[in-house]
């Protein structure tokens, strides 16, 4: 868990639903790189859509957190928001920005060792092309795990399904980027 | 050894969602079941490349740009597709709340604020960390001495001294005893790769994970982990000595692999790699010169050693010859191969040119109908006589050599 979050507190929450600015900030502070994350992610790497969803999300927390009873916790709230928010935007948009396929088709692996570095960004950007084409049912429990950090039972609260769900849709989003990435599996590319 | 299929579970055993026994009933599962091991290196390599996705940052300017909104003052940048008038309702919304709840926030003020998280505090993660019990002395975690418990984190190395012990937790998959004089380093810990490094010394581990998810590197090879139980230890010029007691353990350096199943052992030398695997219980002749072999490649009688080493050869040593084939050259490759076929004939589709001309395909059709032989079921495999053994020659002459 990022040390900031354990900042986020119940004191914290009382007094953003009081309407106070420094714990508003302080809650943007603590997520907003998660759910700006999550959003590009979502917005197949389109940053000035994701950062529109991000502020909308916010916004949305600002108005909506008194409504927060603490049945959950804040952060499975938070994360409700956020991929419905998604899932809002994915709806308006008709289809998701491709996002580096040339990228995903070089071989990092042919790289000298010097650019081993860059290879590896060039992997880096090549796995957010593939993210960025699965599917949301997918895609979001990937991005739970990974940029949030969330256990099994945190993602299925969020997504409000069980626990073997997601681990069959984690099982499926890992089968398919391994299909759609294999070309890029090569030692030289995992520094080995 | 028949279970049902586990594939559903592979992501939850990787992220360590199973239970204990869950884990360990997955692992002894995929032990056996192919399919579900070519599944799992699938799932593996997905979460490798999703280990790979970056987290991004927000742009600076966001929470000045949410003030403003939030203040009335300017409007939320509306995406193309976006209706204006949500939006809107947001943010007035949000100023209404901010009028009702001014108030408040003067109130609130006046009490202790929470402070704002600096950088450093929101990019620190908690590094994940190996248990380290202590069995015998006081093992050393980088400075520090442990008397009870401690945690080895990545990068740290674990040492033990003539009296010291100690027996480490790796994750949820197994446990590694380092012995005396010994000294390890933790490289990685990941759902999908656990990696020490082991530079002196002698460490016993017990893994009841699926292949290749726990590695040990020493200065002259690699030893995979393939579900097993075994010993591993590195001398001053770092050479080592596995030593197997259940399941199998690969040794790699670079292309050059040995497998080495329960009961065999293998060296290693800096500098070459793994040499090749052996039974402990074959003759002492037939390691000697097993090891004038593998490390010794200059030596001009090797054809001669090489044939002695053929003479000793039992049916449970096609384990060596197996792995020979790709290790000799010329008339010796073919001499090994027609020792082997003496053993048990090549099955259907593997020829002698293909195995010649090591047509990896066919090697591994071959090893997969000897694998019965090297894990004690291999009785019914024998062919001419597999356990009688011709000495003379070299073979005799190395006899003679041994130690009285």
């Amino acid at each position: 868990m990022v040390m900031a979050e354990k900042l986020i507190d119940g004191r914290v929450i009382e007094a953003c639903q009081q309407g106070d600015r420094a714990a508003f900030q302080l809650l943007f502070e603590t997520y907003k790189d998660k759910v700006f994350s999550i959003a590009v992610y979502s917005s197949g790497g389109d940053r000035a859509v994701a950062d529109d969803v991000t502020q909308h999300v916010f916004l949305k927390l600002f108005t909506a957190i008194r409504q927060f009873r603490g049945d959950s916790e804040f952060t499975t709230w938070l994360y409700r928001l956020v991929v419905n928010a998604c899932h809002d935007e994915s709806r308006r948009r008709r289809r998701l920005l491709p996002l580096g396929d040339t990228v995903a088709m070089r071989n990092p692996a042919d790289k000298k060792p010097q650019e081993k570095h860059y290879a590896r960004l060039e992997v880096a950007e090549a796995v957010q092309a593939a993210i960025a084409q699965l599917k949301p049912r997918f895609r979001l429990p990937i991005l739970l795990r990974y940029i949030e950090g969330l256990s099994y039972d945190e993602i299925a609260s969020v997504l409000g399904c069980s626990k073997g769900t997601v681990a069959s849709r984690l099982n499926r989003g890992h089968s398919q980027l391994a299909k759609r990435l294999s070309h890029l599996n090569n030692p030289a590319v995992w520094g080995e | 050894m028949f279970s049902k299929h586990v594939t559903k579970n592979i992501s939850a055993y990787c992220h360590g969602e199973l239970s204990t026994e869950e884990s360990k009933q997955f692992a002894e599962h995929i032990i056996s079941c192919a399919k579900c091991r070519i599944k799992f290196e699938e799932v593996k390599l997905g979460i490798k490349f999703a280990e790979q996705l970056p987290k991004l940052s927000a742009p600076d300017h966001m929470w000045r740009e949410l003030e403003d909104v939030l203040d009335g003052t300017r409007e939320i940048p509306i995406l193309t597709t976006h209706r204006r008038r949500p939006i809107f309702a947001f943010a007035a919304a949000a100023a209404a709340i901010f009028v009702v709840l001014g108030g408040f926030a003067l109130y609130y003020s006046s009490l202790p604020s929470p402070t704002l998280p600096g950088r450093a505090e929101v990019s620190l993660n908690v590094q994940p960390a190996w248990r380290v019990n202590r069995l015998d002395g006081a093992p050393r975690i980088g400075a520090q001495r442990i008397f009870q418990d401690g945690e080895l984190r990545i990068g740290q190395e674990l040492e033990t001294d003539g009296n010291s012990r100690a027996r480490i937790a790796v994750g949820s998959i197994g446990n590694v005893d380092i012995d005396e004089n010994t000294r390890i380093k933790l490289l990685a810990t990941e759902p999908t790769e656990h990696r020490l490094e082991l530079t002196r010394g002698k460490l016993s581990a017990r893994i009841w994970a699926p292949p290749r998810l726990f590695f040990v590197d020493t200065p002259s090879a690699v030893a995979a982990d393939m579900g097993c139980a075994y010993t591993l230890e590195v001398d001053d010029q770092g050479g080592s000595l596995l030593r197997v007691t259940s399941g199998w353990v690969a040794l790699q350096l670079k292309d050059r692999e040995s497998i080495v199943p329960a009961g065999a052992a293998c060296e290693t030398q800096k500098g070459i790699g793994p040499g090749t695997p052996y039974f402990e219980d074959s003759t002492w002749y037939f390691r000697f010169a097993l090891r004038a072999v593998d490390f010794s490649p200059e030596a001009a009688n090797r054809s001669a050693i090489l044939a002695a080493l053929l003479d000793e050869a039992r049916l449970r040593d096609t384990l060596t010859l197996w792995h020979l084939l790709a290790r000799v050259n010329g008339g010796d490759r073919g001499r090994v191969y027609d020792k082997l076929a003496g053993f048990v004939s090549p099955p259907s589709g593997v020829t002698r040119e293909g195995i010649l001309r090591l047509d990896q395909q066919m090697l591994d059709t071959w090893k997969a109908t000897l694998e019965p032989a090297w894990i004690g079921s291999g009785k019914n495999l024998s062919k001419k006589g597999a356990y009688g053994t011709v000495k003379g020659g070299l073979s005799q002459r190395l006899k003679d050599m041994s130690p009285k």
